[in-house]
């Protein structure tokens, strides 16, 4: 039930994008398509699960004062497998990702994670943890992807939505995605402000 | 090769691809310290600084290093040791030589380390000016160049939105809209302003 | 200088297994990167030079080029190009006849901003090709020029002049080098 805990608090209560806002440039750059999107998600959370486990298995070994370097090393480590892996079997999407793969490196949210929870806490709970961060962040790539694709081309996943709608260009360019993520963390406030009034 | 080539690479960074209002690298850093003016420039100049050496530095561990060994696939891992470790190493030397100058950027050089913009800017230099593993004519002086540009872009950024934030404390802001939101609803607005330049024809 | 040593050796070892784990990640994928290349740029080929048996790789100075031979002779050349679009490069393959007529353009990768520049590689529901590279087939690419007999694409004339300029560009430096 504990673990569970660890896996839902990044879904929503801990959302890594909305609520703890981090990991902003992959975010924005990238959510121009749904496609994209997913997975960008999908390979975040990798390297998260893989470099969290592993930063919890060696936390007892590696020395206080070298522990960023070797954390750094361990995700720049996921991070090229998963270059490497999305450029054998998924070249387009590699393509359309493009630099912001080597980038997930200085994502804040997996530096963040490795240092505030899988340095301290055993491996089953790391990977419950990174596992929850990288579904939040997946599903608050979808939902800003979706949002901008639909507004900004017209589309979902590339399938039209209509045909009478022209959609307005500046959403999938990089106003659009600021504009985007500034309403949606207003909304989220909104939200939250108004129940925590009603409690 | 001529210098308007130069000269372009450093007003398409400022200006065209400004790093944070058009590509998005360095966003955390610049939503978290553009609340005042003169914390903002500093982080300015230090990211400034990074980011240029960062480039000379990536530019060489990959011209005589990675590229001539095929070692391509080691890129993200020794340049992000490389800028940590050169940045370990600037913290250091500051705080040992000028502890007044330290006062100032000090505190801001940890945060560079993980800073997109710093390591953005080096894998962008290696996509841009290598091309299948050969550098392109003067690519160490454009790299050096696209890195100061970023930074200087990156600067004006983080001065525009500080000015206008030092503003927006008289604001009325929305109780929901407040800090974080509206600053992301202004830079969108900066961000609009500077698509204007995408139509410059250079 | 203990304390020193200690710190030097963990970070060395897990630096050296993690360059070991990339340098096997490195060769279990490596082919199927260069097939993926491969076949995209066989692809291309095909799509350009329909009726060629087959095609030759050559190389001209730091140009890539393909020979394209039909029963013998040489009907003519896809030359590998790269431009400077809006987001970054865009690499590109053209294909000419000996004459220097635009037999076809495919975009190989580029980094133009989805909705805007990437339209460079748009292709419209119901058609076979995308409608920017088609204006090029049949003209002399030592002519082609945004707005004169290209039009741009509305909100990326960066994109469109990057494409059109590579073309001209290149298939002009090409033809001088295998004229001589």
């Amino acid at each position: 039930m504990k673990l569970l805990g660890e896996f839902i608090k990044g879904l929503w209560r801990e959302n890594p994008t909305f609520r703890i806002v981090l990991g902003l440039c992959p975010t924005l750059a990238i959510s121009t398509s749904v496609f994209n999107g997913i997975g960008m998600g999908v390979a975040a959370t990798f390297v998260l699960v893989g470099s969290n486990i592993f930063v919890s298995l060696v936390r007892n070994i590696v020395p206080e004062k070298v522990r960023i370097p070797c954390y750094i090393v361990i995700i720049a480590t996921f991070v090229t497998i998963a270059d490497l892996i999305m450029k054998a079997y998924a070249p387009l999407l590699s393509r359309s990702l493009g630099m912001f793969v080597p980038l997930i490196v200085v994502n804040c949210i997996v530096l963040g994670r490795a240092e505030a929870f899988s340095s301290k806490e055993p491996p089953l709970k790391s990977v419950m943890d990174a596992l929850g961060m990288g579904v939040g962040f997946t599903w608050a790539l979808v939902l800003i992807s979706a949002i901008r694709e639909g507004l900004g081309n017209g589309t979902i996943l590339g399938i039209p939505l209509s045909s009478r709608f022209d959609p307005p260009l500046f959403m999938v360019l990089a106003p659009g995605a600021l504009l985007t993520i500034g309403l949606l963390i207003g909304a989220m406030n909104y939200f939250t402000i108004k129940k925590h009034s009603r409690d | 090769m001529d210098l308007s080539s130069y000269i372009t690479i450093i007003i398409s960074t400022v200006f065209i691809n400004n790093f944070i209002l058009s590509r998005f690298l360095g966003l955390c850093s610049f939503i978290g310290v553009s609340k005042n003016t003169g914390p903002a420039l500093s982080m300015g100049v230090a990211v400034t600084f990074v980011t240029t050496m960062a480039s000379i530095i990536s530019w060489l561990v990959y011209y005589f290093i990675l590229a001539p060994y095929h070692l391509e696939y080691l890129r993200t891992i020794s340049f992000i040791l490389v800028i940590a470790s050169f940045v370990q190493f600037t913290e250091i030397v500051i705080q040992k030589r000028s502890p007044a100058l330290y006062k100032i950027f000090g505190i801001y050089l940890p945060l560079i380390t993980v800073n997109c913009a710093v390591f953005g800017v080096a894998i962008l230099n290696t996509d841009v000016f290598f091309l299948g593993g050969r550098a392109v004519a003067g690519s160490f002086l454009k790299s050096t160049l696209q890195g100061f540009g970023a930074g200087l872009g990156y600067t004006l950024a983080m001065f525009l939105m500080s000015t206008i934030r030092e503003r927006l404390e008289y604001a009325d802001v929305p109780r929901s809209l407040k800090d974080i939101p509206i600053t992301f609803i202004i830079a969108s607005l900066m961000s609009m302003a500077f698509l204007g330049f995408s139509g410059f024809k250079i | 200088m203990n304390q020193l040593l200690k710190f030097g050796l963990v970070l060395g070892i897990i630096c050296l297994v993690a360059t070991l784990v990339l340098a096997v990640t490195h060769e279990v994928t490596k082919p199927m990167i260069d097939a993926q290349g491969r076949s995209e740029e066989e692809a291309a080929l095909k799509q350009i030079m329909p009726d060629a048996d087959s095609f030759n790789k050559k190389a001209a100075d730091n140009m890539e080029y393909f020979e394209a031979v039909k029963e013998k002779n040489v009907v003519g050349y896809c030359i590998k190009a790269t431009g400077e679009g809006y987001g970054g490069y865009i690499r590109m393959m053209i294909g000419i006849n000996p004459d220097g007529v635009i037999k076809g353009v495919r975009i190989l990768e580029h980094q133009e901003t989805p909705g805007l520049g990437a339209k460079i590689n748009e292709v419209r529901p119901g058609e076979k090709d995308a409608w920017f590279l088609r204006q090029f087939v049949g003209k002399s690419a030592r002519t082609v020029e945004v707005r004169k007999n290209i039009d741009s694409i509305t909100g990326a004339t960066i994109s469109s002049r990057g494409v059109t300029d590579a073309v001209n560009k290149t298939v002009t430096e090409f033809l001088a080098k295998i004229k001589k």
